[in-house]
């Protein structure tokens, strides 16, 4: 059993800050459109960078000739791998992707040079002035041919990145006992995270030799180790900003701010000069990591009563040419192979597979859509199959209070799977829906369907998960906040100041959130795995509990009493037996200064390490789980196949909502971004050229799209977060795709294997049906 | 390249600029007006991130000549509140959580805005219509909707 660190400051009864609405603390810079973002704050005089990426998908480099683009007029320097006075590396988990291609490329937009000029039009027009040899290697763009033991080796370890298995009980033997067994494959594709602002930053040469690097960013000490590591700096001699940074969702916590940074880094060190880098749409889209594909073959034994008694699971993701953090989406996909569901008996086994296609990894939902996405449709042909209500089944067999998960966790009484279910099969007219629509004549035909999910919080096996904050008070009372943890559009770093205020019963307005910066913050961990308010938040607790104590002390004296009988409340400062003689925070701060003490504070919270069994993934994988369920309603066009979500509802158990407006926010967006992977977004890849890397042959879901969302927050408190908050940035996008898909079938009886459910796909599929 | 003479009237204020025949609109306003609220997302006229209102109408100024905007009257984010006096849109979207990230605010706010000069009663359909140029990929938009809608009735007060 796994040791919770000891929550002192959350007494659940009274709080008047946590759980109210509360508007984000950068709100108003971002309305009135404040010089912000990266390319708004560009130094003077700046060098701009383009980069020479290979038209090639494998190949050996058997000679760049960088020296006429050199000569051309107004480049300033041109860069290869040669120029990296490191180490040539920008990865992310394993060391096997280069910053610059130097004797291999691995997919068709690798970077290989980059070019600077103060023009960048100049440096563009410099790109095809770089001449380059390539020796063709053969290819490979399927997973699965690249699990075929006589395939070329994409890198000298081999083509498969990570095996990870699971084995809970005896899987034959529950087979066994089925009276049933159900198989599917089901195919997922590559989801395009558009962070609507590209991937940018700027680097300052200092005169000491060290480097100010300012980006677009979600993890700023990556970033630092990165950057060192390439320029042979120690990390103290690289100081990381994280500028305000225009979406996210995964691709800007790895090698991408490592890449724009690391090659404007090498360019200012050389030239003295700041230099900056901006990717275009087009370069991003290529470049940074997307939601993996996967095919996951699924196997599922159940008794005629509706009791699962064996679940088989093999999933094989594609990471393209460089693994990224693929290794760990596929162990999140795995732990979550079986959906949430109560099984005796699992084995499953998952893959991260290397291709010549453009990079997968980090991804909002990291393995859970594209794993729930296939359990949630399997357990409705499961459920067809021995003729039950798909709702039925799924009450039967979902998690509970005691249930073992597929990696044989417990689940603890923080468990509001069933109300979220309950909850949104009331709100969404559900039982009578699912009778009407069935005796729909008509082209247009309407369907409902549900999907239900766990989502395991905190890192889990994905790294140490902890978090340093800091707090100090100035003069005048206004208390900054610092950590590495960024904001990127969330508003989970809001959330840490109203938990600091909630903390010392100060109002926010005192609050306010510095910017990330490494000279400045100790380390806090990536800012991915939604980890912000739950870990975050119990380090913001601890700093701002040592402060409150500090400024208790300092109004004890003030009211001559002692410090254990000091009460506060609202900015006040009193004791029990004299509740009429106040002093102010500001008077407390105030007399702090004039006897010299020191108002500053920091600390780390580390959460207690997973504890499970890696050949079997037995064990505690996750510190506490998210629980949800979607209800998804569509209009099927039989003539067009053309798919129209016109109603969602969505319920989440959050644990505690520190900011209700918030959570709704995440579950809002997080639901559209998961509707787009449902029916339209696809990023399509032929012989590892990417065919539609913009926006418009890439859709996502513009304001046209929009379903009617409903989102009704559950909290069964978990065990990990500040209030029992659990994680609510990644799980909105895991679930619409499931639901949609079930309720594509409830309207026209034909079940989508595959994603996104384009106007194509169904008319495919209704003609294979008739 | 042939230089012209452009003079137009920013943000109420008259400019007279010589630019480029290719400069666009977008640079001109960034890089040489120092109107850094317009953002760039695509450069190529899909997501709408760099939209500003060209005499009444919503343009994405990174598909604009700076030479097309000649003798136009071009409003951009910077104009329509500060954090003293925000417009009532600026008021709605930070109420009503309809920020995220950021990035495409200015040009939601300006879509809004050139919607409500126009109609200021609209329902969620023209409001959805308004702004269907303009992409959001943190709010999924209800947010957005519906902090229009307020602001609409708060500006009728």
């Amino acid at each position: 059993m796994i040791r919770m660190v000891h929550d002192e400051y959350s007494n659940r009864s009274q709080q008047t800050l946590v759980g109210k609405n509360v508007e984000r603390v950068d709100a108003t810079d971002k309305v009135l459109g404040k010089p912000i973002y990266s390319m708004d704050i560009l130094p003077e005089n700046c060098l701009y960078l383009k980069v020479v990426r290979s038209t090639h998908a494998h190949a050996l480099l058997k000679k760049i000739d960088v020296s006429e683009a050199r000569r051309y007029s107004g480049v300033v320097l041109v860069i290869t791998a040669a120029d990296i006075p490191g180490i040539n590396e920008s990865a992310a988990l394993l060391p096997d992707k280069p910053l610059l291609a130097s004797e291999k490329v691995r997919f068709s937009g690798e970077p290989i040079a980059a070019i600077a000029s103060h023009d960048p039009t100049v440096a563009e027009e410099a790109l095809n002035l770089v001449k380059i040899d390539y020796e063709d290697l053969p290819t490979i763009f399927s997973p699965l041919d690249a699990l075929k033991p006589d395939a070329p080796k994409i890198h000298h370890t081999g083509n498969v990145a990570k095996h990870l298995k699971l084995r809970k009980g005896d899987v034959e033997d529950g087979f066994r006992q089925a009276d049933y067994v159900v198989e599917g494959t089901y195919r997922t594709q590559f989801q395009e995270p558009v962070p609507l602002e590209p991937e940018s930053g700027f680097v300052i040469p200092e005169p000491d030799g060290s480097v100010t690097c300012v980006g677009s960013m979600q993890s700023p000490f990556h970033v630092q180790t990165g950057i060192a590591k390439i320029l042979s700096l120690r990390a103290d001699q690289v100081r990381v900003i994280q500028a305000a940074t225009g979406g996210a969702f995964g691709p800007k916590s790895d090698e991408m701010p490592v890449d724009i940074l690391g090659m404007a880094a090498i360019v200012a060190l050389k030239t003295h000069q700041p230099t900056a880098l901006a990717y275009t749409r087009e370069e991003s889209m290529i470049g940074h990591t997307k939601r993996h594909p996967f095919i996951i073959k699924l196997k599922a034994g159940v008794k005629k009563n509706g009791r699962l008694t064996a679940w088989e699971a093999e999933l094989v993701a594609d990471t393209g040419a460089y693994a990224s953090l693929g290794p760990l989406v596929v162990t999140r996909a795995l732990f979550h192979a079986t959906g949430p569901y109560e099984i005796p008996n699992v084995k499953s086994d998952s893959y991260c597979v290397y291709t010549n296609n453009t990079m997968a990894g980090s991804f909002r939902g990291f393995g859970g859509p594209q794993s729930h996405f296939a359990a949630e449709s399997h357990v409705e042909e499961i459920a067809k199959k021995i003729g039950m209500d798909p709702l039925e089944f799924r009450r039967i067999n979902m998690l509970r209070p005691g249930s073992l998960t597929a990696t044989s966790q417990v689940v603890d009484e923080g468990c509001g799977l069933k109300e979220c279910v309950e909850k949104v099969v009331e709100a969404s007219s559900w039982e009578r829906k699912r009778s009407e629509f069935v005796r729909q004549t008509g082209a247009i035909r309407k369907g409902i369907g549900i999907a239900i999910l766990y989502h395991g919080n905190s890192l889990g096996p994905e790294g140490n998960d902890f978090v340093a904050a800091h707090m100090n008070i100035d003069k005048d009372g206004t208390i900054r906040f610092r950590t590495a943890l960024t904001e990127y559009g969330t508003g989970a770093p809001s959330g840490l100041l109203q938990i600091a205020a909630e903390t010392m019963h100060l109002p926010m307005s005192y609050f306010k959130l510095e910017p990330p910066d490494t000279d400045y913050c100790n380390d806090a961990g990536p800012t991915v795995a939604s980890r912000t308010t739950a870990v975050g938040g119990r380090a913001a607790q601890l700093v701002a509990g040592k402060l409150h104590q500090r400024l208790k002390e300092v109004a004890a004296e003030l009211l001559g009493s002692t410090v254990d009988l000091i009460e506060t409340s609202n900015a006040s400062y009193y004791t029990r037996e004299s509740p009429q003689r106040v002093v102010s925070y500001l008077e407390v701060v105030k007399e702090a200064y004039k006897n010299g003490l020191e108002l500053k504070a920091h600390d780390t919270f580390t959460a207690p390490k997973c504890e499970y069994e890696p050949e079997t993934s037995q064990g505690t994988t996750y510190l506490q789980y998210t629980y949800g369920a979607v209800t998804a309603e569509v209009e099927v066009d039989t003539e067009t196949g053309k798919v129209q979500v016109d109603r969602m509802v969505a319920a989440y158990d959050v644990g505690k909502a520190i900011n209700p407006l918030a959570v709704e926010g995440q579950i809002e967006g997080g639901t559209l971004q998961g509707l787009g992977y449902a029916i339209m977004e696809e990023l399509v890849h032929k012989d590892g050229t990417v065919l539609n890397p913009n926006l418009a042959d890439y859709y996502i879901p513009t304001s046209k799209d929009i379903p009617e969302i409903k989102s009704i927050i559950v909290e069964y408190p978990g065990q990990l977060g500040p209030y029992g908050a659990k994680v609510i940035g990644e799980p909105p996008v895991v679930l619409p795709a499931a639901a949609i898909v079930n309720a594509i079938d409830h309207a026209i009886g034909v079940r989508l294997t595959e994603i996104p459910a384009t106007p194509d796909r169904v008319l495919n599929y209704l003609r294979k049906k008739n | 390249m042939s230089k012209h003479l452009l003079k137009f009237t920013v943000n109420g204020k008259d400019q007279a600029l010589v630019v480029e025949s290719h400069e666009r609109l977008l640079d001109v306003l960034r890089d040489r007006l120092g109107l850094k609220g317009t953002k760039e997302g695509c450069s190529t006229g899909d997501c709408g991130i760099c939209a500003v209102i060209m005499d009444g109408k919503l343009v994405n100024s990174c598909l604009v000549f700076a030479i097309q905007a000649r003798n136009k009257k071009i409003t951009t984010i910077e104009a329509i509140g500060t954090a003293e006096n925000p417009h009532p849109l600026q008021r709605a979207f930070i109420k009503y959580n309809a920020i995220q990230c950021g990035f495409c605010i200015p040009a939601m706010i300006l879509a809004s805005k050139n919607l409500l000069d126009h109609n200021p009663s609209p329902t969620d359909e023209e409001i959805k219509e308004a702004i269907r140029g303009t992409l959001c990929r943190c709010t999924g938009y209800q947010s957005i909707i519906k902090a229009v809608k307020a602001a609409a009735i708060e500006m009728k007060k």
